[in-house]
Parts: structure tokens; sequence; C-alpha cells
């Protein structure tokens, strides 16, 4: 009797096994991302949106994938960057394939020179100096860059043909690169420029303004700043009047956010951006990242979300392809890397041997009574540019 | 006033207060390379390096707060100015960076002489004084940037170098730089504090007015608390720049260069010399590995209730907290 219990626990342990090892053989690998975030501190609004983007790029990745499948696992860097490298060398510990950049070319060095100290892959779409390609990290990849930006605002500003324009900067790193970046190439264009500097702690940019009005006396007024700055000084013309033709600035300011906090003050204004509002994406991967994203955040993409979604995607793509090459584990992630050739929401990605995307580019959008229609460049456009056209 | 400073003529218990004193701190750094010989993980040590720079700057702060009596919300200033001379010698002129390093505390020193009118002022005077130039050495910074490289900061400057065959710039010779740094300067203020200089110092933290009519030059100690804190500041603002390898205005001149080291010093006891380093690495790791680990996101939270509660039980830090757990018997002193 027990002999025959034996042999029949054997037999179904064995079964168990099995079954257990066809399942694990069958059982899609799952591959680590791993990613510091600035979910706390000065930048947490920043990290947050980037945080969303990668959760629907994860998401998509895995629906489409049947053999691989990757997870993120998330640490916050506190905006700090010795944080940021301890959060690289806790995911590289425990397990992570690749990295994901945070935001801010501060945070972004140090962290992916400790990534690249420990062999990991490291992505980013949120620093944009230059300094961080000159360094010549094998394993360094990014997807925007100020290049990008500049090019994307001087085209806009070049065709308009204004005599002058102002350049109202912040003293921050970004803002700072762009403001001179398009100094050069604007006053190279035959355009006069001025840049009027100021420290992030200021908010009443009133003398700055009037200055401008009394003294410079531009066709355009360009921003080169961020979401708060751009409500203050554009709060501030629109009390002083300078006889200008047009408001531009950069990041996060031609977005629906924008225009639904601030309508009275959005009104023409134009600012670097991926879509027309409504959204309009034709690729098909654009509209289930709109879609998705719209089912789990209950709004439409945004900027930064789409910036992250599209690094995500792209690295999901590098896993993948080292997974299927067997190269993965032997460090072949960031040569799959530079195969990269993919078209995506910011246009055709690429990486160059410095690891930066030499193709990125941005158009401009206008606001238009709650929508936002790009104007340029012209083989973008979804509209005319209103010029002269201002908020008030 | 400290117990043996009460009782000079009682020579056996300031015999066996220095006695305990080194027992105490022979521990701890036998504790302290414990991480070296179980072979942690870059993570940890990196976590340790952080908290280690923390109570370098720390140990600053307590200094010219507990000697000086000058209570400083400006440490940022001398962190930076230390950081920004020796990433730039370092990188603009070839200067060996263990050497920069130095000469980088030196420039934190030079820097703080232009607080020097401050000295004039006390309490929160002064406090809010230091501030200022914090931040005027921040502007600085951004401005000077043919010099500095403006806000885009530096990327570009030499790391930690390979001394005897010890790679400096992995963690684990990092971590050993930063502690010897540590306890170097810990040793310095051991002495002072036990010389002359020390007891008059704190006579003029305790009455300024009372040690002045007894012909003790305040000003001129005080200046020397300045220039001294300023120093160890800058050194850990030089060694933090070449281990994280970035430097930029916002980063350097932080406002939680001045914050973090008040925090550990109150928190570890800032009247003693072990207090603000045992502080500074409690509260960083309680922070990092505890709090974070229970809460992802917002586990500052954890700490300041932690720190709130430190305040109300122990208002003399981790140091007096330990003093009222286990007092020292007066048999034991007798028998001392």
């Amino acid at each position: 009797m027990v002999r025959k219990t034996l042999a029949s626990a054997t037999f179904a342990l064995a079964l168990a096994a099995g079954s257990a090892g066809a399942h694990a053989e069958d059982a899609p690998k799952t591959f680590t991302i791993g990613a510091h975030m600035p979910l706390t501190g000065t930048l947490a609004r920043s990290g947050q949106a980037f945080d969303e983007g990668m959760q629907v790029a994860v998401k998509m990745c895995n629906a489409i994938s049947p053999k691989y499948k990757v997870k993120v696992e998330v640490i916050d860097d506190e905006s700090t960057p010795a944080k940021a490298v301890s959060a690289v060398e806790k995911l590289a510990s425990s397990g992570a394939v690749a990295i994901i950049g945070g935001y801010g070319s501060n945070i972004v060095g140090p962290a992916s020179d400790a990534s690249d100290k420990l062999g990991k892959t490291y992505i980013t779409a949120g620093a944009v100096s230059d300094e961080l390609t000159a360094r010549g990290l094998k394993t360094f990849f990014r997807i925007n860059n100020n290049a990008g930006y500049e090019r994307g605002i001087a085209t806009l500003l070049t065709d308009l043909k204004p005599k002058s324009v102002s350049i109202i900067a912040s003293t921050k790193e970004a803002p700072a690169l762009l403001a001179a970046g398009l100094d050069k190439d604007l006053t190279a264009a035959g355009i006069k420029v001025t840049v009027h500097k100021f420290d992030p702690a200021i908010t009443d940019f009133k003398p700055i303004i009037n200055k401008i009005k009394l003294q410079d006396k531009p066709d355009i007024i360009m921003m080169s700043a961020y979401e708060n700055d751009y409500v203050g000084i554009i709060r501030a013309a629109k009390v002083l009047k300078p006889n200008v033709k047009l408001i531009v600035g950069t990041w996060s300011l031609a977005t629906p956010k924008m225009y639904t906090e601030f309508p009275d003050l959005m009104g023409n204004v134009v600012g670097t951006s991926f879509l027309p509002f409504p959204v309009e994406v034709k690729s098909e991967e654009g509209q289930t990242f709109a879609k998705l994203y719209k089912e789990m955040y209950k709004k439409d993409i945004e900027y930064l979300s789409t910036l992250s979604f599209v690094e995500t995607m792209v690295l999901c793509d590098g896993i993948f392809r080292a997974a299927e090459a067997g190269t993965l584990e032997s460090g072949g992630l960031s040569d799959e890397m530079r195969k990269t050739d993919r078209d995506s929401l910011l246009g055709r990605i690429q990486f160059d041997q410095t690891g930066d995307n030499p193709n990125f580019s941005l158009s401009m959008g206008q606001h238009r009574d709650g929508k936002i229609v790009l104007v340029s460049p012209k083989s973008a456009a979804t509209g005319e540019i209103v010029y002269p056209g201002l908020p008030w | 006033m400290s117990h043996s400073a009460s009782h000079p003529a009682a020579g056996s218990p300031a015999g066996s207060s220095t006695a305990r004193g080194i027992a105490l701190g022979a521990g701890l750094l036998v504790l302290a390379l414990v991480p070296l010989m179980v072979g942690a993980s870059p993570y940890m040590l990196g976590l340790l390096i952080s908290a280690l720079i923390l109570a370098g700057l720390a140990l600053s702060w307590a200094l010219l707060g507990n000697l000086g009596g000058m209570v400083s919300f400006g440490h940022a200033a001398f962190f930076g100015v230390g950081a920004y001379a020796s990433a730039l010698l370092a990188a603009r002129l070839n200067v060996p960076v263990l050497l920069a390093i130095p000469i980088g505390g030196l420039f934190a020193t030079l820097s703080s002489l232009a607080m020097l009118p401050a000295l004039r002022l006390s309490g929160p005077y002064f406090a809010l004084a230091i501030l200022a130039y914090a931040q005027i050495f921040r502007i600085l910074a951004t401005e000077l940037d043919w010099l500095t490289g403006g806000a885009a900061g530096l990327q570009r400057f030499p790391s930690l170098p390979t001394v005897f065959g010890l790679d400096l710039s992995e963690r684990a010779g990092s971590y050993v730089l930063v502690l010897a740094c540590v306890v170097l300067f810990a040793l310095v203020y051991v002495v002072i504090r036990r010389s002359h200089v020390g007891t008059a110092l704190r006579a003029i933290a305790e009455s300024e007015d009372a040690t002045r009519v007894v012909g003790v030059n305040a000003t001129v100690l005080k200046t020397w608390m300045l220039l001294l804190s300023a120093f160890i500041a800058g050194v850990f603002g030089a060694l933090n720049a070449h281990i994280i390898g970035f430097l930029e205005p916002d980063y350097a001149f932080s406002g939680i260069w001045s914050v973090m080291p008040i925090i550990a010093a109150v928190f570890g006891g800032y009247r003693t010399v072990l207090g603000p380093i045992v502080g500074a690495v409690v509260i960083y790791l309680f922070d990092q590995v505890v709090a974070k680990s229970l809460i992802p996101v917002g586990h500052q939270i954890l700490l300041g209730i932690v720190l709130a509660v430190m305040v109300l039980v122990a208002p003399n830090g981790l140091s007096g907290l330990v003093a009222r757990l286990f007092p020292r018997s007066e048999k034991h002193h007798a028998e001392a």
C-alpha cells in the first residue's frame, strides 16, 4: 500500500515538474528596465509626466511581444545627482538590463556615468546639454537634444523675417543653452537679437518687459524658460503691452494644459510641439499610445509623456532584438541600440556614434481658442500662422 | 560646558572620558570599515559615501556652532566654492586632484574672509547674513560663465586618481578617502576642543562679554573657527564634486548643503564631536534605506516625523539620548 502510494506520488510529482518545466519553457522571458525619475523635489511634475509615458510604452511593448516581456522598476531620484547615481547602482544590482534616465543634465550626467561604469545601456529624453554626448560614453543614448529645439524655433523665426527679436532667458542650464544657440543662429540670419537673462527665482517680469518695450522694440519676444516663467512673462507683457507681433516660447508651452489653466494668456502664443490639438496622430503606434494614455490617465497625451513613451519604445525594441540575437546578457544592447532606425511620434530615430539622435527636430504649435495648430515647419504645418497675433 | 571642563582638577574622570572617547571612536572606525570587509555593493557604498560627505559638512557646521558660537545657514557657500575651485583647478590648470581638493578648501577659506564683517553680528542676524552670502556665491557661479560654465555647469573634469593601486574613483576607494577625511577632521576638532583655545571658545559661546572681560580676544578666535569651518566644508564640497563628476550652481550652492548639516548635527547632538557624524550617517541611511523602502515616493515625511520626535524626546540629540539612557555612575567615576 505504502509502495503504491509512493509510486503514485512520484508519478504525480514528475507530472507536475514536467508540466512546470514545459510551462517555464513557454512562458515569455521578462526583462527589468530600471528608471530613475524625479518624482519628488523641484522637478517632480516633469518626473510624473515621464513616468506616465513610460508606463504606457511598457504596456504596449508587452502587448506586441509574445516571446519577451519587460517590466519597469522606477526609483525616485529626488532631483538630486547623488541619489540618481545611487538609484542606478541599486537598479543595476537588482538585475536591470538597461536604465531610463531622469530629467535635467545635472542628474543625467552623473547617473549615466555610473551606468556606463556598470556596463548598462542608458537612454534619456530629459537632458539636452551638448557636454553629455561629448564624453564618448558607449552606453549613452538620447532621443532629443538642444540642436533640435534650436532648429525648430530658428526655422519659425527666420521664416517670419522679423527685424529684431528679444530673448528672455532663464539662467537655468537648458534655457540658457538654447538662448545662446538662438542668439547665434538668428544673428547669422541678419536678425538683431537682444538677450535678457533672468534668475529663475524672480517672478516679476515687468522690469524686463519694460526694457524690451522702451529699448529693444522688437517684432518678436522669445521666451527660453519654463512654465511658471512663461506665465509671469506673458502676464507682465499683457499689462505693459509692448508693440510686438508675436510671443514665442519653448517646451511645455503649446500644450492643452497651459490653455486650460491660463486661457487668457495663451491666445496666439507659439511653442514647440509634436502634435496638434485635438490630437491628430497618423501612425498606428501613435494612435494606440493616445488611446491607452487616455484610458490610463484620463487625459490627452502630454509633451513630456510623449518623449518618455518614445524613448521607452526605442529601448524595448533594442532589448527584444538583443535578446533574440542572444547578446543581451553579454553587453550587446548598446550595439543593438546603435542600429536603431525607426519612425516615431518625434520623427525618425537613429543614433550616431555619440549616442545622439541627429534627426531630432520639433514643430511649432500656436494656441488658437483651445486648439493647437502646427504652424512650422511648412512640411508639418496643419494651418497658417496668425502673425501678428498676441494674447491681448 | 563639558563635564571635564567643569572639573579640571578631577584627573581621573577626565582620563576616563578620554579613554572612553578613544574606545568609542576606534569602535566606530572599525564599524565604518565593515562594509569594505564584507564587500558591500556599489549601491551601499555610494549611500555611505553620500552620508559621510554630509557627516563632514555637519562636523564643519557643528565646529562653528559649538566652538565659535555661530549658527550658520550658509555652509552651502563654502561647500560650493570648494567644489568649483577644485574642479576648475584640476580641469583648467591640470592640478593633481588630490592637491586640488585641499586647495579647494583654501579657496573656501578665502571666501569666508568676505564674511568677517558678519562676525560682529550674533544670533539670527549672523545666520541671515551668512545665508545671503551663499546666494551671492550661487549667482556669481551662474554669471561668471567664462570661468564656471554658467548655468550649464561643468561636466568634464578629472575624477579621483589611483593611488598605490587603489582606484579612488571606484566606490571602495572613494569610501576610504572620504572616511579618512572625516576621521582626520574629527581628530582636528577633538584637539582644538581639548586645547586652551577650545576652552576659551566654549566660554565665548556661553558668554562672549564675560570672556572679553577676562582678556580673551573673541573676534580673533571666532575668525579662526570660521576659517577652519569653511576649509572643512570646502574640502568636502571638492570631494563630492570629484566623486559625482558634475557641477552646476544650483547643485553646488543648493540650500540642501546648508540645511542638511544642521539637521544631522542637531539629530546627532552638535555639542559633541561624534554627534554630527553619527547623526548624518543615521539620518541619511534611515531616509534612503528604511524610509524609501517603506514609502518610495514621499519618504521624507518619515524622516520629518523621526526628527520631530527626536527633538521633542532628546533635544540634545542622539548623544544626549545615549548619555541619558546609560548614565555614568558616580561609583564608576570614583573608581576611575
